[in-house]
């Protein structure tokens, strides 16, 4: 609401910036409509079930997608870093052998290469010796990501 | 940059996820965790992955549940502050800027942004442009499932009115008082110990005539020895064995005269006398057998009378060659009627004596048909 109030004492800068916002929610209501053609890769009732659980409350499918379609975009990006991670390494190995090469084509995510992209977006992965039986994260996170 | 570092590492300190091997979950949020697993299976498939690490893959499908959650969380947060329950577009994309703040978002440094023109919300819809959309492998139920749960009725669906005035009648209904009273229980059935006893006199009849019939099949069926002399009368053998299971030859005499007995020849190796015991109970036991032959092999359990004639003709009969050894046998004894050897039959009742003369007759019969060939 700051931004409308200062848009506002400007006067005549008003015009393209009342305009500039029409675009913007032009903008915005034309994703939102073209969410309903793109199908993100998480399920509608996945992101309903969980989103349930943490007290969201909306009755409208689009902002359902548009939260399905921000934790695909988010967990793309740390697979994408952790590819680059695997890339890195397995170009660091070229020099030695080729025949290694050709036995390491085969990309996989493994937990190191993980831990470093996930290292990037400030969460640690920390391992618990199997002692502990009882699960401590299995309902509520403990953890705030932000 | 101090007071930077110092928050980083505390922020680092929060986002520690805790990955336990040994996990015992429940119900519908394991469901919700292998489905988050395939989609994030997928999902780094497109990004080039080619196959995955089960401790990674779980890991990071649990971060994209926490994610999912958080999201949630901060979105009905920013809500709330804004004095609604129900969420809006702005509180999901407020939510998204707070977790944009990690990575880094254009735009970010302006404080006083509207919220359409976030940086956060402009880099998902280039995503949603420029990504390849990948649908989610199999349908997904709506889950969890709620059953839908039997209800007790209510005084008014049971049609019963509430005892109490105080209590209404759109409530559950009271159980019934045979479920915590204990009532009286009545015998309903009548017994009539006479009818009672009819019917079990008529069964026990029942059970011994099917059992007699099954002797009487079980003999037929064992012997093959022919012989058309002599007719029992078949209600003579009920009386005979009153009870099917008693050994026939410890049954009880009849008298001299009671049975019409042909008047057979035996020879005097046979002890018994015509009117003894074991004679009877032998042609007692042959005489279905004897019936078989005449009538056919269709009826030999039935009650049949049959009166015997007074005098026996004596039949000729002329059978084919290459006929059963059955009928070449009944042939024989047919033939051998009037020199009174059939009532050997009936004495020697030796296995081995049987098959002796079952194989003389097969030898004359080979003669005879070797005969009949060379006249051909």
């Amino acid at each position: 609401m700051n931004a409308t109030s200062q848009q506002q004492g400007q006067g005549q800068q008003q015009h393209p910036n009342i305009e500039g916002r029409h675009d913007d929610d032009a903008a915005l209501s034309e994703f939102l409509a073209s969410l309903m053609d793109y199908t993100p890769t998480i399920p509608d009732e996945l992101v309903e079930h969980y989103l349930a659980k943490s007290g969201f409350q909306c009755p409208d499918v689009r902002l359902v997608r548009l939260v399905a379609v921000a934790t695909q975009k988010f967990i793309a990006d740390v697979a994408t870093d952790a590819l680059q991670q695997c890339k890195a390494r397995q170009s660091a190995v070229i020099k030695d052998k080729r025949e290694k090469q050709q036995k390491d084509k085969r990309l996989i995510l493994t937990m190191e290469d993980l831990s470093r992209a996930l290292h990037e977006v400030n969460i640690k992965i920390v391992l618990i010796s199997d002692n502990i039986q009882k699960s401590s994260f299995q309902d509520d996170p403990i953890v705030m990501m932000k | 940059m101090s007071d930077g570092g110092n928050e980083e590492s505390a922020r680092e300190i929060e986002n520690v996820i805790e990955i336990n091997p040994v996990i015992s979950r429940s119900g519908a949020n394991e469901f919700g965790r292998a489905i988050a697993k395939i989609a994030v299976a997928q999902i780094c498939e497109s990004v080039g992955f080619e196959s995955f690490n089960e401790s990674a893959l779980e890991s990071l499908s649990d971060i994209a549940v926490r994610y999912l959650c958080d999201l949630g969380k901060t979105a009905s947060s920013y809500a709330n502050s804004a004095g609604r329950t129900a969420c809006n577009v702005f509180d999901i994309i407020q939510g998204m800027e707070d977790f944009g703040l990690l990575r880094g978002v254009l735009g970010a440094s302006e404080a006083h942004n509207c919220v359409i023109e976030s940086g956060a919300l402009r880099e998902i819809m280039d995503y949603v442009e420029c990504a390849e959309e990948i649908p989610f492998a199999q349908p997904v139920p709506q889950f969890p499932v709620v059953r839908a749960r039997k209800l007790i009725p209510s005084f008014l669906q049971m049609g019963e009115t509430p005892e109490f005035k105080q209590i209404p009648d759109w409530l559950p209904a009271f159980p019934d008082p045979h479920t915590y009273r204990h009532s009286p229980v009545w015998n309903e059935r009548v017994t009539d110990p006479r009818a009672d006893k009819i019917e079990l006199a008529r069964q026990r009849r029942k059970a011994e005539r099917s059992l007699l019939s099954l002797q009487q099949r079980l003999v037929c069926n064992g012997d093959v020895i022919a012989s058309t002399s002599t007719t029992e009368p078949h209600d003579s053998k009920l009386e005979m064995q009153p009870n099917a299971s008693e050994n026939p030859f410890l049954a009880k005499p009849l008298q001299a005269g009671e049975k019409d007995v042909s008047p057979v020849i035996l020879p005097d190796t046979v002890r018994n006398q015509a009117d003894g015991e074991n004679h009877i109970s032998l042609l007692e036991a042959f005489a279905p057998a004897i019936e078989a032959m005449k009538d056919g092999p269709s009826e030999s359990g039935h009650d049949v009378e049959k009166t015997l004639p007074d005098k026996r003709p004596a039949v000729c009969l002329e059978f084919k060659t290459g006929k059963k050894v059955l009928g070449d046998l009944l042939d024989l004894r047919l033939r051998n009627r009037g020199s009174g050897r059939t009532a050997s039959w009936f004495g020697h009742n030796d296995e081995k004596d049987d098959k002796k003369r079952r194989a003389e007759f097969i030898l004359r019969q080979s003669m005879e048909n070797q005969q009949e060939l060379t006249q051909l």
